[in-house]
């Protein structure tokens, strides 16, 4: 809940007491996003879930912006941080398009989105980003970021709410770390990295209780983005 | 000819009746006083070739630079008021280091030339602005650069105007060198044709007599992306071909 300042009582000062003054500008409104990336392919999921607290204002929301038809920004964390990353991102990147006469190419979309994060590194939007889309060679890639900037670029990422009990899966699945058996790394076509998709989301709306409602999956291919909508747990 | 504009010449931002800006007028011939640069845009790359001013023979040649490198893929060659093309300079590097910061990737060479084109705008009088210049620059820009469309050649001036070029001159010898690149250029041109007929243009305009102090020479090229000028020896060769 937002909060301005019920002052706190402290120890120390000369009646005993001081009244320290709280400002809490941060909410958490849960969500996750998810993203498989393929040789020729990269998917974003999201939960449409709106949490405060143990209340749900909202069962749909959005929390995926379509830069352009080969990058995607999927964002979890607080919903008004959101709102205002995604407009700035997408001022940015209508500015950078009259600039520069050219598409943002997955690769400047990612660095962006670290330099903007980063301005705001004492004030930072209390978000968790995933940047997922095609490189010039039509290969997905997906970057995954923290509140203040940092990213790493990888083929499987998951950020939000239910990273705890969806990543070591998908590091399981995708990238085949700490497999039993020591096998090579399966490669998921579009459909099983869908199916593995839903799998996870509908495993951790089971028992986190700020992911659930609608899972948004964008499918983005060299043909462009596809939208499934896929039903998780209303309560 | 300069009589009739006598009460239009003076502010840099009053239009005359026939919708002239007379200041910016006056700078572009202020580029006619200067030494010549020509620029070649080939598929393999593109070539800067100027001509050095030595006004003395105890002038330092190295330290006269009309040929500078903008960021590791892109290079300029200027004519006119040199302290003015540094100013220029500083921001397409000050620009190109920060499109590069933002978005990891080398900025191209159309967006280079537009953001020298913004400043170049930036003249008035009323000095409101922090930045504003008082005049325009005096100064003609050929920047060259290699991006992912290819290698591109760009001429700017005190205008503000940008315009792509195959071949262009400017300078004190433009007229003739432009008709002789008109004459003598062609779209299947090497990058080894390209130098020759830069120099040898050159070498028809100057009035000194070419040497390797007195001309600079430059290329970028479409194979490694780089920005280079080249070395007295690299020059010696190229005038060898001559």
């Amino acid at each position: 809940m937002m909060d301005f300042g019920t002052p706190v009582l402290e120890p120390g000062s000369a009646n005993g007491t001081k009244q320290v003054p709280q400002f809490n500008p941060y909410q958490d409104n849960g969500g996750t996003v998810a993203s498989i990336a393929g040789d020729d392919y990269v998917i974003v999921a999201a939960d449409t879930r709106f949490t405060l607290g143990y209340s749900i204002p909202t069962r749909k929301i959005s929390r995926v912006l379509k830069i352009n038809d080969k990058v995607m920004l999927g964002t979890a964390g607080m919903q008004a941080d959101t709102c205002a990353l995604h407009k700035v991102i997408s001022t940015r990147m209508r500015m950078y398009e009259h600039d520069n006469n050219k598409r943002m190419t997955f690769n400047a979309v990612s660095q962006m989105l670290s330099t903007v994060l980063y301005y705001k590194r004492f004030f930072p939007y209390y978000t968790f980003n995933i940047v997922a889309g095609l490189d010039d060679k039509g290969e997905g890639w997906v970057c995954g970021y923290d509140a203040i900037g940092s990213f790493e670029q990888r083929k499987i990422v998951c950020n939000g709410a239910g990273t705890k009990l969806m990543q070591p899966v998908f590091d399981n699945q995708v990238d085949w770390a700490q497999s039993w058996d020591g096998a090579g790394k399966p490669n998921l076509s579009l459909e099983q990295a869908t199916d593995l998709m839903k799998d996870a989301f509908t495993s951790a709306a089971e028992r986190e209780i700020t992911v659930g409602d609608t899972l948004q999956i964008y499918k983005i291919t060299k043909d462009g983005i596809q939208l499934e909508e896929f039903e998780l747990k209303k309560d | 000819m300069f009589l009739t504009r006598s009460e239009y010449d003076r502010g840099v931002n009053t239009f005359s009746p026939e919708g002239r800006l007379f200041q910016v007028e006056y700078a572009i011939e202020a580029i006619k006083e200067g030494s010549t640069a020509i620029g070649i845009r080939t598929s393999e790359g593109v070539v800067l070739a100027v001509e050095k001013r030595l006004t003395s023979p105890l002038l330092e040649p190295s330290s006269v630079e009309k040929i500078m490198i903008i960021d590791h893929h892109m290079g300029c060659a200027n004519s006119g008021l040199s302290a003015d093309a540094r100013i220029l300079i500083d921001h397409a590097r000050v620009v190109t280091q920060h499109h590069t910061f933002t978005y990891n990737e080398p900025m191209t060479t159309d967006s280079c030339a537009q953001a020298v084109c913004d400043l170049a705008l930036r003249f008035g009088e009323d000095g409101r602005e922090e930045d504003a210049m008082s005049r325009p620059f005096g100064v003609a820009l050929l920047i060259a650069g290699v991006d992912e469309k290819g290698p591109a050649l760009y001429h700017t001036d005190p205008s503000g105007t940008y315009v792509r070029w195959e071949a262009k001159a400017i300078g004190a010898g433009s007229e003739g060198a432009q008709t002789a690149l008109q004459d003598a250029y062609s779209k299947m041109m090497t990058l080894e044709e390209a130098e020759t007929l830069a120099l040898k243009t050159l070498k028809q305009v100057m009035e000194e007599k070419l040497n390797s102090t007195n001309v600079e020479i430059a290329a970028v090229t479409a194979k490694d992306r780089k920005f280079r000028i080249y070395s007295s020896e690299e020059l010696n060769q190229c005038i060898e071909r001559l």
